[in-house]
This record gives C-alpha cells, structure tokens and sequence, in this order.
C-alpha cells in the first residue's frame, strides 16, 4: 500500500480552547427540540472562545465540519449560513466533510492553517444532527429520522462504480475489524463476544460519569432491571442481540445530534491569546492520515497501520508515551484494534485488558473516557471533535468524577469514517 | 501508450456482459489492478493497458451476513460470505463468496486460504462479478 512520509509543522501549533454541547435526541425533548445549526455549532463555538480567552475578532478563520449537510440541514454551503451566530461576519471560512472521520479531520486542517504561517487563531467545529432532518419549508422544525433514510444516506458513502455492485465492501464494516483480530490473535468466539461486550460495559461506566454523555445508565444496571444477577448473562442475552456475524447491538453507536469546537493558536503566541487563562496549552504533536476505500481488504486495519506509522514517525513519540487513548468506535470492535494496532494496548492482549476493566476511565489504560460512540453518543461529524474536548478536559484534570486515575499528559486519538479515512493524532501538555 | 480519458468502468461492465472479466495491468511493474483503475497503485505508473483477469482465486478471510449486513435481494446468493479475496493476477479486493454457511467455515477455519474462483452474477440492470468455492 502506498506510504506517505510526514514533514515536521512549520511552527508549533497548540490547542488553547474546547467547547461541546450535550450530545442528545433534539427533537425528542420540549427543551431542545427546534435548536438548529447556527445555535449547535455557535454554542460551541462560543464556549470553546471563552475557554480559550479570546473573542471573535481574535479568530482568523474557521473550518466547518458537518457529515451530511444536504440531506440533514438543507445546506449546500453551511458554513457560510452561521458566521453571524458567533460574530465572525465576513470572516472567511471553509466546509469539509468526512463523514464519522470529520471530526479528526477538523484538526488537521485547524493545525496545517496556522502551522504554515497564513493565520495565527484559528477556530474549528462541526455540528450534525444525526437523529433529524430540517424541514425544508419552515424555518427550524425538524422531524425524526427514519432508519430508511439513514440507510439510504449512508450507501452513498460507497463507491458507485465498483463497490455498491460487489455488495461486499459496504457489509464488511460491521464484522471484518473483529474476524481480523480473531483469526489473527488466535481466540476464539466466546472471548471475541466477551471482548466486544465488555468495550460496551466500559464505554457505559464512562458515559455514566459524563454530563454530556447520550446514555448514561449503566449495563449492570440495566441487567438488574431485567432480573439479571450477572451483567455478561445480560450482554449475552436476547436483550443484547446480535446484529452482525459478531457485532451486538449494545456495539451499535447511537446516532444523534450535537456540536463540538476547539481553538488552536500558533504555540509561540499562546500568551497572546490565552491572557489570563491559567490552564496549559495542549500541543497538537502531530497528525497522520490515510484513506482506504471499502473494496481494500481490512480497510481499517490497514489505513489505521499507516496513519499510526506516519503521527509516530513525525512525533517521535513512543507507543508507551501514550496516557490516553480515543478512538471513534462507532463499531465497537475499532476501539480494540486500533489501540493495540497504536500499540497502546500490547499486541494480542488488548481484549484482556477490556475485559479485566482496564480501559475504562479508572483504570490503567483508559480508553474513549468519554463514552464513545456506543454510550456519548455519535453526531457524526461532531463526535471526533467531542473526543478532543474531553481528551483537553482530562489533560488539564477538569473532567470531574470522570476524571482519569493514570498521568494524563499525552493523549492519541484516531478517528475512522467516511468508507474509510483514518485520522490520527498525539497531543501533548505544553509544559511551561 | 499515452494516458488516455477512457470509459474504464463501462468497458469493464460490457466486457461481463461478453462473458470476460478485465483488470488493467502495470506495463511496468507488472501490477494488475481489479477492478480497473487508470493508474497503478503499486508502482506508480501513470497507465496501465486492459488484461483479462482467468477468475482463478483464493479466499483468505470469511465474514457470514447478518441483520445489519445484509439485504433483501441477497437472498438469491443463496449460502455465500464476505471476505478477502486475492486474484491469481496478484490483486485483493472485498467480495462475496458463494457456498459458505456456519458449518462450511467452521471446516474451513483452518485452511484458509481456500481456492476459489470468479463467476459473472446477475444483478438488477447490470452484471457482476461474485466468486464461488472451487469444491462446491
């Protein structure tokens, strides 16, 4: 497969500002239904401003990242219709969009814009609205998504040519991610079920403990509800069933909708820009990129080895360094191979480590602290952007009772979408 | 040669409708891509020139169909899987692969990789390419 070599940045590049909305079923609740993208994204937008220490004025550019535009929000150019939500009239700005890796994709564009000179403040957010569709003729209403529609959005992720009409791409992306570790690392069903089970259990525990988070009551507690003493009897049970030749619904990301912002600044001007603000910048270190189209065999596998190799080269930075690790699981079995494939998780024993619970946020090796897309929830393009906010929040020791046990200095995330980008990279504490 | 703005995809299509199925080869490295592309992902070269691909195979990993992954119309493959596939002519492509069920790839568990080779599917409108086991 070709290999790119990565370039050091032109000049640093430091994270100084996140924001994040809940991420929710709008239209389910008086309270957010009617919310709409200038409110989303400029929510987000504004709060990552505000963390940062800056105002609108400060800000060169911004990115603007939404999944499906067209179809969820009636908008060939978005980014263009919500500047004026928080005041960045006639600033210039561009949309992008990358499907479920939009949200990691977002980063590097924010990095590279101020890495090469052109801007120094540069704002990046995404906002989707996956569980809703704009109603074209009113104002702000929307209405529910249907599964119908869901599916037929998500075809067009597919090369029409030749993959739609191999019918095997496009299926692959639920099981092929867990038959590869299976087949490679030599266990077998059971502890293959388990393994996927317990990602599900570990990704609730954390969610439980996140405010922001889609689904916050716990697997032990809903097996208590249905009578279960054992919760793995519950995840094994009919009210876990299976979806895929391994994959369970409890494995299935919850699509929904929300909006998620950063703000970077070039490194050598953070007291410029930060003033008084008394948390430490966070340095993007990093950023490696691949793409594998879905007739490519082991798509994730193999566009995850090359982006990995690539944000290692360039970083120098050792797997071992790594404290925190996020991954976008919105088929859980990514969040297991591509933390051992990082090499955060040691090779053919990563499903031990979930298993034992030693991913989840109190544990040694946290992985997707958040919840991930199976427990906080995936608007699409806004959910990569969400890790960063939580991966900022436990990097600077603000993320409460979900806070990490384990140094947090040094965080990789890796994001996946899209029939398939891989984007992946180390942020590290700027020390002072 | 000269690169040339070419129906590739078209031509690929009517070639099945022929009863042949055509990859595009590297004249220089010898690479041959399926299903046809302009250039060559192994090398680099800007060109590559039609081959007829002999449908011989091997299967290297086996994912059965589920609720999430599959369709109505799949139906008629009847017993089939997803996998990896790897041409004769050296190319690796995602496909589906006819005559395995549970019990067939429990057998086959451990002899992959499995010999197999390409079969012209009808599809609604157009023809495809599906591969099946070479023992069924």
């Amino acid at each position: 497969m070709n290999q790119t070599k990565v370039n050091p940045y032109s000049r640093g590049v430091s994270i100084i500002g996140v924001g994040c909305t809940p991420f929710m079923y709008t239209v389910d609740n008086p309270e957010t239904n009617g919310l709409t993208e200038g409110e989303m994204f400029g929510y987000a937008a504004l709060k990552a401003m505000e963390d940062a220490g800056v105002n609108p004025q400060d800000v060169d550019f911004y990115f603007h990242g939404e999944a499906s535009p067209l179809n969820g929000s009636n908008y060939l150019t978005p980014n263009i219709q919500i500047a004026n939500w928080f005041g960045m009239k006639g600033k210039a700005s561009i949309h992008h969009s990358e499907a479920c890796c939009t949200g990691y994709l977002a980063i590097e564009q924010a990095v590279n814009a101020v890495a090469s000179g052109k801007y120094n403040c540069v704002l990046s957010g995404c906002v989707e609205f996956g569980d809703s569709l704009a109603i074209g003729s009113h104002p702000y209403k929307r209405e529910k998504m249907t599964m119908e529609k869901f599916l037929q959005t998500t075809s067009w992720l597919y090369d029409r040519n030749y993959t739609r009409s191999l019918m095997a791409g496009q299926e692959l992306i639920y099981d092929d991610a867990a038959e590869w570790y299976k087949r490679t690392r030599g266990i077998t069903d059971q502890e293959m079920d388990d393994t996927l089970n317990w990602m599900c259990i570990n990704n609730r525990r954390n969610a439980s403990v996140n405010p922001l988070a889609l689904e916050r009551t716990t697997y032990e507690e809903l097996a208590k509800e249905k009578g279960f003493d054992n919760v793995m009897d519950y995840m094994r049970s009919p009210y876990n069933p299976k979806m895929g030749d391994f994959l369970r619904i409890g494995g299935v990301e919850l699509k929904c909708d929300g909006a998620a912002a950063v703000i970077v600044c070039a490194t050598d001007m953070v007291e410029k820009y930060m003033g008084n603000k008394s948390h430490k910048p966070i340095e993007v270190l990093g950023v490696g990129c691949a793409a594998c189209e879905a007739t490519t065999p082991h798509f994730e596998v193999r566009a995850t080895e090359e982006a990995v190799r690539q944000v290692y080269d360039v970083t120098g930075v050792k797997p071992e360094e790594i404290d925190l690790f996020y991954a976008n699981d919105f088929i859980i079995t990514s969040h297991l191979i591509s933390a051992e494939i990082a090499g955060y998780l040691p090779y053919g024993e990563g499903w031990k480590y979930i298993c034992e619970g030693r991913t989840a946020y109190d544990g040694d090796k946290p992985i997707n602290t958040n919840g991930g897309r199976t427990s906080f929830g995936h608007a699409h393009a806004a959910s990569g952007m969400a890790d960063l906010y939580e991966a900022v929040k436990q990097m600077r020791g603000e993320a409460g009772e979900g806070q990490v046990k384990v140094k947090h200095d040094t965080a990789m995330l890796r994001g996946y979408g899209g029939a398939q980008n891989i984007c992946t990279y180390i942020i590290r504490t700027k020390e002072d | 040669m000269a690169i040339k703005l070419e129906k590739v995809v078209e031509t690929f299509y009517e070639n099945l409708e022929q009863g042949k199925i055509m990859g595009r080869k590297c004249p220089k490295c010898g690479a041959v891509e399926f299903p046809p592309v302009y250039a060559c992902n192994s090398c680099g070269s800007l060109e590559t020139e039609w081959v007829e691909i002999s449908g011989k195979a091997k299967l290297h990993s086996m994912v059965l169909p589920a609720a999430l992954s599959s369709k109505p119309e799949y139906k008629a493959l009847g017993k089939y899987c997803y996998g990896e596939v790897e041409l004769e002519e050296g190319s690796r492509l995602n496909a589906v692969v006819r005559g395995i069920n549970k019990k067939k790839r429990a057998e086959l568990l451990d002899k992959l990789p499995v010999a197999c080779h390409a079969v012209i599917y009808q599809r609604d409108g157009y023809k495809t390419i599906i591969f099946d086991l070479d023992e069924e």
